[in-house]
């Protein structure tokens, strides 16, 4: 089977959502945590929520305050997940992302 | 100062205009982003993150205007959830496939091929830097006609390029051997004689042209611009008339008393179309050889002062009561203003109406009312004929609005031509270069690549549709010309390619030396730029001396 080419920005949101995988996150939490840009952010979302490994929901965190959307992988988004990861090679993963095993910040 | 709450509310702005334009299936994400925005820390922190939002945002929009067949799909295998490229659409390939084989085939088209040559000459004098600034710079495929034309022994050749030839040695050198092999092109000594003015084989030329036609009067005016030249050179130049040199005004007083005045481009013409034919010469710049200068540079101001002269000494001898003495001097400005005439005579109006009139005086003290009369229509003709000149001047230099606009389209479809044809070369070698493969399945273009290879595509079969029809026009009045059977456009098509050899831009804010140096500007500076990015680059990824 051909490897996957993961690019480091979508490894760096995958371990944060894999990290805690039923967990709801929010999207300016996210670009905190891995340092991407909304601009570098969102197509990631978007492209994992497209191949419905991401599931999102609205929630109503306090009175007065829009709903924020949120965001978590789906039980086949992760399954397919941690297959890519486990098929990667982890020597590759480590020389590009030493922090990978890395939970929440 | 800008109140701190405006960054926010602008990003706010921002944000929910890219959501007005975004796709109905990215709606949601558009909120997500905005309602993020509160949470955000900092006015300006919130301003960037509503920028790179509506930048996601914006880019779906033009991709779905773009891309067909946009479809939500499911995930089947890791390796497609991991490919950030998308599949091949394949609609959109063909589609781009079909544009750019269509703009390729424009080429297959030989009027095409001219129009593109035509396109690109605006480049020429960027590229050729020595042309510019006033060196020789030899045309390539003139010298290959020339070579040709001497191995051959093609004298009606070697004329073509020597009048076309841009050093004056050659061009006299060229001249010199096609009237050696036909002594019949005689003329041809007469034409770059007028182009260059002075040179060592200059007297043994105006011999031979008088011996070739004695009634002609510019040979002469060809001595009288030598002797000129080189009083300008001794800087001794006469300020009146009486000063000059005897063997001036004897030139000048045989060109006066010639029966005609050829300036044989008749003959050139005709020589120019039997050497285009013979030889397919189909590069415009070559073929038009629109000469709108027919009398030595020197010529008009010179008989502009004989004919003072001859006026002043017919004023002379008029008052000692000589009026035969004083109608002869009248008579030969007459004439050779009838000689002129009628393209060159307004340039000499003055001094012929002023003839007219004292012929018309001395005829009324003679009493002979008709010869008066005569002389008083011919005036009147004349200065009809001067303003129908200056209009043809006027129309000849400043060229038709359709000429300039159509040199400013064609102008404009050769540089999108180049622009598409490079942005398509570097999004087919990128996704050669990420896929590692040249396999048709492994090939992955991204949207961006895909849009931007659309884009360039469209541009390209654009730009070819608009210099196609641009041109058309002008190569039938090129054909035409060449042709002989009819020479109404050579005016227009004159004026379109002179417009068209302007670098773009360059007519309006600079002059085409000041175009040659800032474009060369901007490159070195670019050069210097991408240098310093790369050496910077490779200092930051160059691994520490622990790597090891």
């Amino acid at each position: 089977m051909k490897s996957p080419r993961l690019s480091p920005q979508t490894l760096r949101v995958l371990e944060r959502f894999i990290g805690h995988p039923t967990a709801w996150r929010y999207g300016y939490e996210l670009s905190r945590e891995t340092g991407l840009k909304s601009g570098t952010l969102y197509p990631i979302l978007m492209r994992l929520a497209k191949f419905s490994l991401l599931e999102t929901k609205w929630v109503t965190t306090e009175d007065g305050v829009p709903p924020r959307h949120t965001y978590r992988l789906t039980p086949n988004g992760v399954e397919l997940v941690r297959k890519a990861f486990a098929a990667t090679n982890r020597s590759t993963l480590k020389a590009r992302r030493p922090a990978f095993s890395g939970g929440r910040a | 100062m800008i109140p701190l709450e405006f960054p926010r509310r602008f990003a706010a702005l921002v944000l929910r205009f890219a959501i007005c334009i975004a796709p109905h299936d990215t709606h949601d994400w558009g909120r997500g982003m905005l309602s993020e925005l509160n949470h955000v820390e900092g006015n300006w922190a919130a301003l960037l993150w509503s920028l790179g939002g509506a930048g996601v945002l914006a880019k779906h929009a033009i991709l779905a205007v773009m891309l067909l067949g946009h479809h939500r799909r499911s995930v089947s295998s890791a390796s497609e959830l991991f490919d950030k490229e998308g599949p091949m659409r394949k609609t959109t390939l063909a589609v781009i496939a079909s544009c750019v084989l269509a703009s390729l085939l424009f080429f297959l088209v030989p009027v095409f091929r001219q129009a593109f040559q035509v396109s690109l000459s605006q480049w020429h004098d960027v590229i050729h830097v020595q042309r510019s600034l006033g060196y020789r710079a030899g045309d390539p495929d003139l010298d290959a006609l020339a070579k040709k034309a001497e191995q051959d022994h093609d004298a009606e050749a070697l004329a073509f390029v020597a009048v076309r030839e841009p050093s004056q040695s050659e061009a006299v050198r060229l001249a010199d051997e096609a009237v050696r092999l036909d002594a019949s092109l005689t003329w041809l000594y007469q034409i770059v004689a007028v182009q260059w003015s002075s040179f060592p084989e200059l007297d043994r030329w105006v011999a031979a042209l008088a011996k070739f036609d004695p009634q002609n009067a510019l040979p002469h005016l060809i001595t009288a611009e030598k002797i000129d030249i080189e009083q300008a050179v001794r800087e001794h130049i006469p300020h009146r008339t009486d000063e000059e040199p005897a063997a001036w005004k004897d030139a000048m007083s045989a060109a006066f008393q010639s029966h005609k005045l050829d300036d044989y481009l008749d003959r050139l013409q005709q020589l120019d179309r039997r050497v285009l034919v013979r030889h397919g010469i189909s590069d415009p710049f070559q073929a038009v050889n629109d000469r709108w200068y027919r009398l030595p540079s020197y010529g008009i101001s010179d008989s502009s002062c004989y004919a003072k002269w001859l006026i002043e000494s017919g004023d002379s001898l008029a008052v000692r009561g000589d009026r035969k003495g004083a109608a002869e001097k009248y008579l030969a400005v007459a004439s050779f203003g009838q000689l002129l005439a009628p393209t060159d005579s307004f340039f000499l109006g003055r001094e012929i109406k002023t003839a007219y009139k004292r012929l018309g005086e001395l005829s009324e003290m003679d009493g002979n009312k008709a010869e008066a009369a005569f002389y008083a229509s011919l005036r009147d003709q004349l200065d009809r004929e001067s303003e129908k000149e200056h209009a043809s001047w006027r129309s000849r230099f400043g060229g038709s609005s359709v000429s300039r606009w159509n040199a400013l389209l064609i102008r404009l479809a050769g540089l999108l031509m180049l622009f598409c044809g490079g942005i398509l070369l570097i999004c087919a070698v990128g996704v050669l270069v990420r896929s590692r493969s040249v396999r048709w399945a492994s090939l992955h273009p991204s949207r961006l690549t895909l849009t931007l290879g659309l884009g360039a595509a469209l541009g390209s079969l654009l730009a070819s549709a608009v210099l196609f029809v641009s041109y058309w026009p002008y190569s039938r009045a090129l054909h035409r010309l060449i042709s002989g059977s009819d020479e109404s456009g050579a005016s227009e098509l004159s004026n379109f390619l002179g417009d068209a050899r302007v670098p773009l831009g360059t007519r309006s804010y600079l002059g085409v030396s000041n175009a040659v140096f800032y474009f060369w500007f901007i490159v070195a500076v670019l050069c210097a730029f991408a240098l310093l990015v790369a050496v910077v680059r490779h200092l930051q990824t160059r691994p520490g001396p622990d790597a090891a």
